[in-house]
């Protein structure tokens, strides 16, 4: 009996081994298909999130590499060769980014346009710093990411030590507020937000009341509310996530609190208002601009609709433009080899992108970020005011 | 002056929560000797089934107050079967089981239960329909909301009535006696397994009432929201003395406070060193908790 069990297993062994070789040869001979047909199309990769809690966002910004192939390959492509994106799931973890990276550089491509967790994208960045790839960044926003000191990151989107400032000279110059609280959850990017924004708050003069986090996951907050409702600040600045900060605003407006009620970009979220309620109406939150509100997007909104049925999220448009700035990239240099590219990309100073004008300073990072301020209205989200290019403060259509 | 009993208000309020979920730690310890550190979870499991049930009867058009009604007693009947068939499949099985056993069931279920409710409900945050005013009363410059009078009405009239439960009616007689003496109680011709289950009916049930409250109140709610809150109404039960009645809701009533206090006045960063700063005391300085005197006499 023993020994037949034995015998059973040792021949399922070897057909698993005849297996396993089978898929092997077949896995290099996948490999080796689109490698010969590297000739014919130009190939950007795309790192992103494509399982996980953040698949959403990620699969949106592949869409928006997509649809700027399209756009580019159906006006005839670049260098006379089409665009192929060649997206890589890095299911927004360390480790499994840097398989995904590895993975791009194996495919033969030439440039890399996406990323969205931050924490993925720094070590992708190192493996494409090391094989000579450009990576332009589309939703990442730590500061880290371009104070490597690689000449090979990019990014279309601003980042989160910009948005402390611009908040601040909202509080300062459009709502006149002389004190100010900011509240923070304590995680990285909440504190380094509120830290940005009280720094730049004193600088201007502001009178910063109240400067403490929250433990975030409870349910009430009150107790800090009447707190921080005792120094009488003009506004509130909360630079946590959306789900504290519908109860937050709630039961501010619960209190009896009239002050203004603002945050940051990661309350840019409808559960803010599903959580509040009437409360959240007025509040205000300092975000990059969601592509609805950009009147050079709106093409690109009705494109993306049209094509895959649904809004284009947060993120894609920027996805978009780093797409397009990379192709002209290509264009400009006259060549489609990683280190041609990372040039002419640095010498990119105006491109029309759906975004804005784009262009990089030295570090890689957007030279003219873009923020806007949004504002809950009747349960939604409308655009408020934007910063024109003095600084002065008017309001959006 | 009036921050300070606008503490209190809000002390009471969070403290209303932390104690209803504690009488669950209390009771079920006080009978079978188990930190059921499922609790929390059946608190969050009452707060999916009353959101159900509410967006399903407001979809339905059924006036706000029979709706409210049905989905609090279809919660407490759901969320409290449960209790009883996890007490069937994880616990029964393991009560003549070394403690640690039963213990490591205890989180096993846990994980269950919030994995479970992930898998059907999804990760993100459910939103109870705004069904409570915000309207109240300013005394003197104090913000009491008639909601908060409400969730504090309604915690302590339900722990009264569990308190005379226990204290003045045979079946509650018959419970204490499990918790003095199992087999002495079963010569005594209790039916000992069926007040095991009615305990954590009980338990399961007033953890529900927690888990509607909190969703119609503070309207967000998610698969994870038992973890935190699960935890800090272990606590109260310790402070107060797990196994004792009055302890669980005394301990509930003055974490809430402690709570309150401490963000008030000094900052919300600082609550679970607080409140968990609490629980080792107790353990270290009195383990048997304010109330936890008569060793021999528990509930």
């Amino acid at each position: 009996m023993i020994a037949q069990k034995n015998g059973s297993l040792g021949a399922s062994r070897v057909l698993r081994q005849t297996t396993i070789a089978a898929i092997a040869a077949l896995a290099v001979l996948a490999g080796v298909a689109p490698g010969s047909a590297q000739s014919q199309t130009i190939k950007i990769g795309v790192p992103v999130p494509l399982s996980g809690s953040s698949a959403n966002a990620g699969t949106d910004i592949v869409n928006g590499a997509k649809l700027a192939a399209a756009r580019i390959n159906t006006a005839g492509g670049v260098l006379g060769k089409q665009i192929e994106i060649v997206p890589e799931d890095d299911a927004c973890d360390a480790q499994t980014a840097v398989q995904a990276a590895q993975k791009l550089v194996d495919a033969g491509v030439v440039a890399v346009a996406g990323g969205y967790c931050s924490s993925a994208a720094l070590p992708e960045l190192t493996t494409f710093h090391r094989a000579g790839i450009p990576y332009v960044l589309d939703a990442s926003t730590n500061p880290k990411l371009t104070e490597m000191g690689y000449d090979n990151v990019f990014r279309t989107i601003g980042r989160d030590d910009e948005q402390g400032p611009f908040a601040a000279s909202f509080i300062k110059n459009s709502l006149h507020a002389k004190r100010a609280a900011v509240i923070n959850d304590n995680t990285t990017y909440s504190k380094g937000l509120a830290d940005n924004t009280v720094e730049a708050l004193k600088k201007g003069g502001v009178d910063v009341v109240y400067d403490d986090a929250i433990t975030p996951g409870q349910m009430d907050y009150s107790p800090t509310l009447t707190h921080v409702a005792a120094l009488k600040p003009d506004v509130i600045y909360y630079t946590g996530y959306f789900s504290e900060a519908g109860l937050l605003v709630k039961e501010a407006r619960q209190l009896g609190l009239k002050m203004t009620f603002m945050g940051g970009d990661a309350t840019n979220d409808p559960t803010l208002m599903k959580t509040a309620g009437p409360a959240a109406n007025d509040m205000i939150i300092t975000t990059a601009p969601l592509a609805q509100f950009l009147s050079a997007a709106h093409g690109y909104v009705d494109d993306y609709t049209k094509a895959y049925g649904q809004g284009p999220g947060p993120y894609s448009v920027y996805e978009y433009d780093a797409v397009g700035v990379t192709a002209k990239a290509i264009a400009d240099a006259k060549s489609a080899t990683p280190a041609a590219i990372t040039a002419a990309l640095h010498k990119i100073s105006n491109y029309p992108g759906a975004t804005g004008t784009i262009g990089f300073n030295p570090k890689g990072d957007r030279s003219v970020a873009v923020y806007i301020t949004i504002i809950v209205r009747d349960g939604n989200f409308a655009p408020y005011q934007k910063q024109d290019a003095n600084g002065h403060w008017m309001a959006m259509k | 002056m009036s921050t300070f009993f606008q503490f209190v208000i809000e002390g009471l309020t969070i403290g209303s929560f932390y104690a209803l979920v504690a009488l669950g730690y209390t009771m079920v310890y006080g009978i079978i000797r188990l930190i059921n550190f499922a609790h929390g979870d059946l608190f969050m499991v009452g707060a999916f089934i009353g959101w159900t049930g509410l967006t399903a009867l407001a979809a339905a058009h059924v006036p706000l107050a029979l709706a409210l009604l049905i989905t609090l007693v279809a919660s407490m009947a759901v969320t409290g079967a449960l209790g009883l068939a996890i007490e069937r499949v994880a616990y029964q099985p393991l009560l003549r089981a070394p403690r640690l056993s039963i213990l490591i069931t205890a989180l096993g279920v846990s994980l269950a239960l919030e994995n479970g409710v992930l898998l059907l409900y999804g990760a993100g945050f459910n939103t109870y329909p705004h069904v409570l005013s915000h309207t109240g009363l300013d005394v003197h410059g104090v913000q009491i909301t008639f909601a908060q009078i409400g969730i504090i009405v309604a915690s302590f009239a339900l722990m009264l009535a569990l308190y005379f439960f226990v204290h003045r009616t045979f079946v509650g007689t018959a419970m204490r006696a499990l918790a003095i003496d199992q087999d002495a109680a079963r010569l005594m011709g209790i039916d000992v397994e069926r007040l095991i289950q009615l305990t954590f009916f009980l338990g399961s049930a007033l953890a529900a009432v927690a888990g509607v409250m909190e969703g119609l109140y503070y309207t967000q709610i998610n698969f994870f929201m038992g973890f935190v809150l699960g935890l800090r109404a272990f606590t109260a039960a310790v402070l107060g003395g797990i196994g004792n009645i009055p302890g669980a809701m005394a301990g509930g009533i003055l974490i809430g406070l402690l709570e309150a206090f401490g963000a008030g006045y000094v900052s919300s960063r600082w609550t679970d060193v607080f409140v968990f700063g609490v629980l080792i005391g107790v353990l270290v300085i009195k383990p048997t908790g304010l109330f936890g005197e008569r060793v021999v006499e528990r509930m």
